[in-house]
Order: C-alpha cells, then structure tokens, then sequence
C-alpha cells in the first residue's frame, strides 16, 4: 500500500488485549489522516457525553499519509480525544520521530479504549504488540522512563511517548512527552494517559513507507523543498526558531506581560532571539525538516532543547522573569514532568497576580524567580494546597477565589501568548477553536487589518479550515507557504492516483464542521464561543495598543459575522445544507 | 588522496534526510532501518551521532570474509560486497566494529557503496554534517577520533550506539 500501512492498532486495556484492523478505507478520502483521521474515528468511538477521565472515554493516536517519506516538515502526529480540561474533543499534535517509527512499524495508528487495572506501558515491536508492567516507572519523571524503557526493549532508538507525574497525578494540563522535549502539549494528553494508568507507548518499527512512483515523488519532494520550503518567508525556523517572536510581538503591541496586564515587555532582551543565540549549543530538527528550529541551549549547567516562544512568554515576560536560565529551569522541569508549558506558566502568573492583589497569597510573586521555579513540582506531584490549587486552571482559581477578571482562559484553556487586545482575530481564534484558546488553527495575528472585525472573522475560518486540513497530512505549522495545491502534488504521486486541492480544502472544512458536531452534542453553545473578562473589560497597559479593549459588542458582531460565514445560524449551529454539502448529514 | 565520508556530529540535527534518500534510492522505500548509515539519537543531550561506513584503509570486513566477497578499489578507496560470492556467513557483521555491514532479508550482506562516488546523503544533508571530500588536516583527525572507537562485540545497532554515546560524551563534556 501507497503512503499508508492500511493498519490500525486497537489496544484494549481493562481486558489487556491487542488487535490490528484494516484502516477504514471509505474515510480515507474525506478525512486523509493525523487529525481528520483520528477525528473520524474517535466520533465512531464514544459518546460525546462521555466523561473524559472515564475508562469509556478513548485516545486516538494517528499519523498522516506523508510521515515516514521526506517530504520536509511531515513528521507529526497526532492524539484525538475528549479533552479533561475543557471538556471538548481537541487534538494536540506533536513532531520528533514517533509518527514515523510508528508507520515503520506498521501502522497508521493506535486507539485506545479502557482502563488498566494497574500502571502499564505499552510496547510495539513490529507486529509484536504487548501490554506490560509498568511499576517500576510510576513516580519517575519522563526522561527516566525514556530511559528505561528503551533499556527494556533494548533498542537504543526506540521512540516513546510517555507521561510523568503530572499526568499519573491527573493534573488537567499533563502532557504526553516524546524524545525528552517534545510534547503533545495542550488539553491534558497526559491526564488521559494517566486515567487510562497508561504510563507510555514505545514502538521499534524496522519496516518501510512505501509511495507509487519514487522517482518521481523524490523529484517533486525535491523540487518543492528549494523553491518553497527553503525561502525567505520560512527560514526564520533555521536561523532563530520560535524566539524571533519575541521581539515581533513586542513590536505589535500583544506580548503578554505581567498576567496579560501589558503588551509590551521594558525586558525582553533577556529572552528574545539573541539572548537564546547566545546561549544556544546546537541545533535540533523533527524527522524529515530541513530547518531544525528547536535551539539546545545551556547556561549555568541548565540546558534543554528550547525554550519556545510560547515558554519565553508565559514562563518569562509574563510572570516578570527576564532571566534566561530560570525559563530554562521552568521549561525543562516541565517536560521531565509532563506539564504543558503554557498553561502552567500562564496559571502561575495568574497567582502571582492573584497574590499582589490580595486576593489569595500562594507566596508567589510577580519576578520571584524561587518560588517560581519551587511550585511546579508542587503542581505536578499535587503535594501542597497551592499546587491543588493551581492544577485546577484559570477558571478553577477564578471561580474559588473570586477572580474572574484575572483569569485568561476559553473554555478553561488559558491563553497561549497572544494578547487579542492588540489583535482581535486572536480573539476570535481562541473564541471559536473547538479546544478553547489556542494559536494553532487560525493565526490572524500578523493580518494587514488586525481590528477590522469582519476581515477577521473571514481571516480565522480560512485559517481553520487551512489547518485541518494541513495538520490531516501531518505537515508542521512552520511550512509556512505550503499550499493545498502542494499537498495534492505530494499526495499524489504519492499514492499513484489523482488528489485535488479542491477536496483537500473540502476536507478541511470537513473536518472543522465535525469538531463542532461533536461540541454541540457534548453540550457546548454560542455562549461557549467567549473571550474572557479582562480582554473585554480591562484596557491593554503599554506597547502600540495600550489603552485598547475587546467591547463585548463588537466581539459578539464579529462572532456572528464568523457564524455566518461558516454556513451556521446565530447561535453556531451548522445549517443542514451546510451539512450536506459536507457529507455530514448522517453524523 | 582519495575522498572520504565525512560525519560531523557536532552539525548533526539528527533529521535523518540522509537515511530517508539513502533507503529510498537503495531500497526503493523508505525504510530508514535499511539504510546504509544511520543516526543515533541522544534526544535529551541535545545531540546526534552519524554512523558512516568508513571505508577502511583495512577493512575488517573484508579480512573476515571468507568468500573474499568483499573488495576495497585501490583507486578510490571504496568498499564493496559481491552479492554473488556472498554466502550470508555473517563474519563480516562480526568483524566490523562500526556496526556498518548488515544481512538483508535475503540473508546477503549490503553496506554503503558511496553511490558510485556521489554520496546522495551528503546531497541531502541540509546542515554540512556530512562531507565527501579529501580532509584537510582538521577532518584527518576527527575522522581518525572515529575510527579510534572499535565495538568488539553486540549486534550492529548496539555497536553503533555505544560508539555514538562515548563521542556524544566527549562532545557534551567539551
């Protein structure tokens, strides 16, 4: 078979069985795979009313037609589920080399149903497929486990995907790690792992991708990788990675600073693009890219691949941090133990906020380097009241201790680090993605017009549909240029018979409309799609926009405008017609 | 002086471009475990060591081989395996102490050619971690560092990670 392996692993915990089935053929087509894929599959798979944390909920692990051949930027995958911290479906994609290894293995993917009665990992050898004890990882951090678990299946280049203690502890914003600093990072991956007592998934694959024609799908891989990959537009991965934008959104006037109190951050030079220069030993690339845009960095005997932009943000300027290596510490605590950077670097700042206003002392103050660095074992480990408290998110703190104006969360996903104040499309972005505030599925951010509400609103669903169907063929953010037209190309000459772009961006908005499906039968409405208290109420402090908020009135104009769009009514629901054009009207 | 296959570690991203196009014009797929040089990845050290046939100026494997299925052009330097002498004994597996040669499916042994004296990898390399070249001094004694690390034992894969960990180690220590 052609770019897929045409296998998909089902993995039974509570009875510890495994089984392989054929990929469903007939969704091949309308959904592609990585996240379409694992879409279509998970809403086969629960009911949307599932409770997250329940043994009946499922994770879906999918990766994409073009992973495993070197087509640049192809390496993702990805994990479908019910998410436990905002209640949606959500994915969350990650790079490195598991999506590869896994197809080399012998699938497209993996789903997982059940719970384990006892902490379990599991171990993909080709077609042995095992379920094993897991005891002698529980409490340790995810760099150990990655080393014990390639120790147990001797293989030295086994890729895994593995949970630390956060994600055994439950924490909401546990991440899955892979390859020591990658992540899939938002939406509790880990805490699903962790409710499954699912510890990790290592997999040796010593077999092959195939695609119809290798001549001429290297001619064209070829092709596109110097005349649109490596271009001018691109190439910031290669020579800055992530931490360019730190300078940039200074620039505009959206750098979350101090709790999202400024746009602006007076000390960005400790963690901008050059600051990370200075400190950086190496380069590191995902499987396949011709960038490596994660950048090793060591000081004072702190090193780590990173930290990214979104980590300089919410675990530096944010909290008042200008210190380079204290970001480093913050980052890489956070990997060992499997906590989402962003949400637990912008739920401390909120703290910090929280404690100088007197609302709640959790002894953390804005620039305390200290406390910061000693609260995030705090959280993972949930060994102290503080840390309780601030596993419990924005929206718990808020509602506990009275703080809604303090807290920067969409559907309980705190902001990634991007004021919407200073750019209303972000706002709408983190309004209306189906895994509340998120950067990854319209990124208006860099538009000509960033205020003009209705340019916008256009601006964020054809970025959506764009990045359903971008992140279906596992191709990373930062191909920045490629098209759906590309992707056909690859696709193929890959598969040996005619992909369009039109059913590419078909696909997408497929695949956008599916989400929203499973939202609304999973309860959410209209008043779901919000921006939060302080974007509305609270004036930008500082940088280009001070001075400028989101009024409710315009935001709700411009959600409608969105709504309408997309071929829903005023309260976000799909039109049949809209339905039936995308072959949904059964779902 | 003949051109060798250069690995430079300390430029290695550890993207594997050069096992996807070595796999896919030897293998017709892409089967990265088939390829003839490898990466070893040290994900949390931040660093990546190349495994590359060295095309020794003595070569162990052809020493073993008791076929003398395997040859070393006086020319150009290059190592390589008659398939049709080949009886799959594995002595030449053993030998190599870079972990470099390898039984196919088909229980032949198959290592790197140099691509007829145009390495596809070094092409393919986007970083400069991979020359093909006459060294210069410098490259003289990196290569010379490599060679100097010989596995005695263990199947090729193990072989090639333990030298890869001891140069990661000295890089990182650096």
């Amino acid at each position: 078979m052609n770019l897929y392996k045409g296998k998909v692993l089902i993995v039974n915990l509570t009875d510890r069985s495994v089984k392989t089935e054929p990929l469903r053929e007939e969704w091949k087509k309308d959904y592609w795979g990585c996240w379409g894929m694992a879409l279509r599959y998970f809403y086969d798979e629960v009911s949307p009313d599932v409770d997250p944390m329940s043994p009946e909920n499922a994770i879906v692990i999918m990766t994409g037609p073009l992973s495993g051949t070197n087509a640049p930027l192809t390496s993702r995958f990805c994990m479908v589920s019910k998410s436990p911290k905002t209640g949606t479906v959500f994915e969350s994609n990650g790079g490195g080399s598991f999506g590869p290894e896994l197809k080399y293995a012998g699938y497209d993917g993996i789903i997982i149903r059940g719970k384990a009665d006892g902490l379990v990992y599991l171990k993909i050898d080709d077609d042995k497929v095992s379920i094993e004890d897991a005891a002698p990882m529980a409490g340790k951090g995810i760099f150990d486990t990655e080393v014990m678990l390639r120790d147990a299946v001797g293989c030295q280049e086994a890729k895994s995907l593995s949970i630390g203690p956060a994600g055994e502890n439950g924490v909401p914003f546990a991440c899955v790690g892979s390859e020591a600093y990658r992540q899939l990072g938002r939406g509790g991956t880990g805490a699903l792992f962790g409710s499954k007592n699912l510890k990790s998934i290592v997999c040796r694959g010593s077999g092959s991708v195939r695609v119809a024609d290798m001549s001429k799908y290297l001619e064209l891989v070829n092709k596109y990788k110097e005349t649109d990959v490596k271009t001018e537009d691109n190439l910031w991965a290669k020579t800055d990675g992530t931490p360019l934008l730190m300078d940039v959104t200074n620039d505009l006037g959206i750098h979350p600073t101090k709790n999202f109190t400024y746009g602006f951050d007076d000390n960005v030079a400790g963690l901008n693009s050059e600051a990370m220069q200075a400190a950086k030993i190496g380069d590191r690339a995902c499987s396949s890219c011709v960038f490596a845009c994660g950048k090793y960095t060591h000081i004072n005997g702190a090193e780590m691949e990173g930290p990214e932009y979104e980590t300089l943000v919410l675990g530096g300027s944010n909290l008042e941090i200008n210190d380079l290596e204290t970001v480093i510490r913050f980052n890489r605590i956070c990997d060992d133990l499997g906590m989402d950077t962003i949400s637990c670097g912008n739920v401390i700042g909120m703290a910090m906020d929280m404690t100088e206003k007197g609302r709640k002392d959790f002894n953390l103050k804005f620039g305390d380097k200290e406390a910061f660095l000693k609260v995030i074992s705090e959280i993972a480990e949930q060994s102290t009241e503080r840390g309780k408290d601030l596993a419990m998110g924005g929206r718990g703190l808020a509602e506990k201790y009275n703080s809604a104006d303090l807290s920067t969360e969409v559907k309980n996903l705190e902001f990634p680090a991007y004021d919407p104040r200073g750019s209303y499309g972000m706002g709408i972005a983190y309004a209306t993605s189906e895994r509340g505030a998120c950067h990854m599925r319209a990124f208006p951010a860099f538009d000509e017009d960033v205020f003009d509400l209705d340019g916008e609103a256009e601006s964020v669903v054809n970025g959506q549909n764009f990045a359903s169907i971008k992140f279906s063929m596992c191709v990373c953010d930062f191909w920045g240029t490629v098209t759906t037209d590309i992707m056909a190309d690859l696709m193929s000459a890959g598969l040996g018979e005619e992909v369009t772009a039109a059913e590419l961006n078909k696909s997408g908005e497929r695949i956008w409309n599916l989400n929203k499906l499973f939202n609304m039968k999973a309860g959410f409405t209209a008043k779901d799609d919000y921006i939060p208290e302080k974007v509305m109420n609270q004036p930008l402090e500082k940088g280009i926009h001070a001075g400028k908020v989101m009024s409710t009135e315009a935001f709700e104009k411009a959600k409608i405008k969105y709504y309408e769009l997309r071929g829903w009514d005023e309260n976000g629901i799909p039109s049949q017609d809209k339905l039936a054009e995308l072959g949904l009207s059964q779902l | 002086m003949e051109k060798n296959l250069l690995a430079i570690p300390d430029l290695c991203t550890g993207c594997n471009r050069c096992t996807y196009i070595c796999s896919a014009l030897k293998e017709g797929q892409f089967r990265p475990s088939m390829a003839r040089l490898h990466i070893n990845n040290f994900s949390l050290n931040g660093y990546s060591v190349q495994s590359v046939c060295f095309h020794c100026p003595k070569p162990d494997c052809l020493k073993a081989c008791p076929e003398e299925a395997i040859s070393k052009n006086a020319e150009t330097g290059v190592v390589l395996v008659d398939r049709e002498k080949c009886t799959g004994c594995g002595e030449c597996v053993t030998a190599c102490p870079y972990g470099m040669i390898n039984l196919d499916e088909e229980q032949l042994a198959y290592k790197c050619d140099l691509c007829g004296g145009d390495p596809s990898c070094v092409k393919e390399c986007e970083f400069g971690a991979l020359l093909f070249q006459e060294p210069d001094k410098d490259l003289r004694k990196l290569r010379g560092q490599q060679m100097k690390q010989r596995a005695e034992s263990g199947e090729p894969e193990d072989k090639r990670y333990q030298l890869g960990k001891s140069i990661m180690a000295a890089a990182r220590k650096e």
